[in-house]
């Protein structure tokens, strides 16, 4: 978050609080899918349901972006991208974990190469549950996230930092090798 | 040329499959390992110019893998599968990625679902896997429920929460 330009005008703890809502208006979401899930997300951002009049546009590139959506289920090669891609993004970010798959695996609950739960990887701040959830629930799910950005909830990106050695630790078991 | 004319010439047994709601006409042939470059040679000569696919078996009680050629003519609309079995203990074959290239791929990903080696292919490199170091697990007795629950199961929550 910026620095407080007037200390002496602005108590720090107002400040935060328009920060918070001024950017929970304005949140860009990195276009990554995974999964099947990406499928809702067309009808979603288009006219029909219009994400962008709650202040959410598409954005090609991570490090413009606030909002990562995982949209199905994240094989062990999809997460290191989706790793690299979270890391990439500047604070503050918020992370939304889109259907069964990365809550449990859903379908793929047996599968060899397949994670089951993302929020061992990476830290998730809203979960919309649903195989596929409907474009009513999506936007649902990002006004909840808009609710905790404002009070102050969505802290995911402030817990990465936080437990960063543990996620890493766990992101290293099923990764072999970072570098390729 | 007609399929069934090849197999006459080619003096080799075949059977008629048959598909509900398809009429194309589609056979099986199980042919002799080491014959059966120049059979996919003779087929290539007479219009079957489509290699569709290259997939493969795992036949654990015989303990043979059994690969799967499998050709197209657009010429006469004809589905030709040619098998061949190869060990399961030792699962090696020749690669035929100079008759066509696309067999490279397939020949891959088989190398790496099943481990089946491909003598003469030199890009046997991971293709969909990836940080992988278990057996191959496509073969049947790769318990995958097991190996899921032991390699993510194990992995502990980072904030509490409750295990799975």
């Amino acid at each position: 978050m910026n620095e407080n330009p007037f200390p002496s005008i602005i108590p720090e703890k107002d400040w935060k609080k328009i920060q918070r809502m001024l950017s929970k208006r304005s949140l860009w979401m990195i276009h990554f899918c995974t999964g099947c899930g990406a499928m809702e997300m067309p009808p979603t951002m288009t006219s029909r349901y219009d994400m962008e009049r709650f202040g959410i546009i598409p954005m090609a590139t991570p490090r413009q972006a606030d909002l990562l959506l995982v949209t199905g289920y994240v094989a062990v090669k999809t997460l290191k991208r989706i790793v690299r891609v979270y890391e990439q993004m500047q604070d503050p970010k918020y992370v939304i974990s889109f259907g069964s798959c990365p809550i449990n695996g859903g379908l793929y609950w047996d599968s060899y190469n397949t994670i089951k739960r993302l929020d061992k990887y990476i830290p998730v701040d809203i979960y919309i549950a649903g195989c596929m959830p409907r474009p009513e629930a999506i936007m649902d799910g990002f006004l909840k996230l808009m609710k905790d950005i404002d009070e102050g909830r969505a802290d995911g990106w402030l817990r990465y930092r936080k437990y960063y050695d543990k996620y890493r630790a766990n992101q290293m078991r099923v990764f072999r090798r970072w570098d390729e | 040329m007609k399929a069934e004319e090849l197999f006459k010439e080619l003096n080799v047994e075949y059977e008629m499959m048959k598909v509900k709601g398809n009429e194309d006409p589609r056979y099986r042939v199980k042919v002799n390992a080491d014959k059966l470059e120049d059979i996919i040679v003779k087929f290539k000569e007479n219009g079957f110019r489509h290699f569709v696919a290259l997939s493969c078996v795992d036949w654990i009680k015989d303990g043979k893998f059994e690969l799967i050629y499998h050709l197209f003519s657009y010429e006469t609309l004809e589905d030709v599968f040619l098998s061949i079995y190869i060990p399961r203990d030792e699962p090696k074959y020749r690669s035929l990625r100079h008759l066509f290239p696309q067999i490279e791929t397939y020949e891959r990903e088989i190398h790496e679902m099943f481990g089946v080696d491909f003598e003469g292919n030199d890009r046997l490199i991971p293709l969909i896997l990836e940080d992988w170091n278990d057996m191959p697990p496509m073969r049947k007795d790769f318990d995958t429920e097991k190996y899921a629950k032991e390699k993510y199961g194990s992995i502990p929550p980072v904030e509490g929460g409750d295990e799975e």
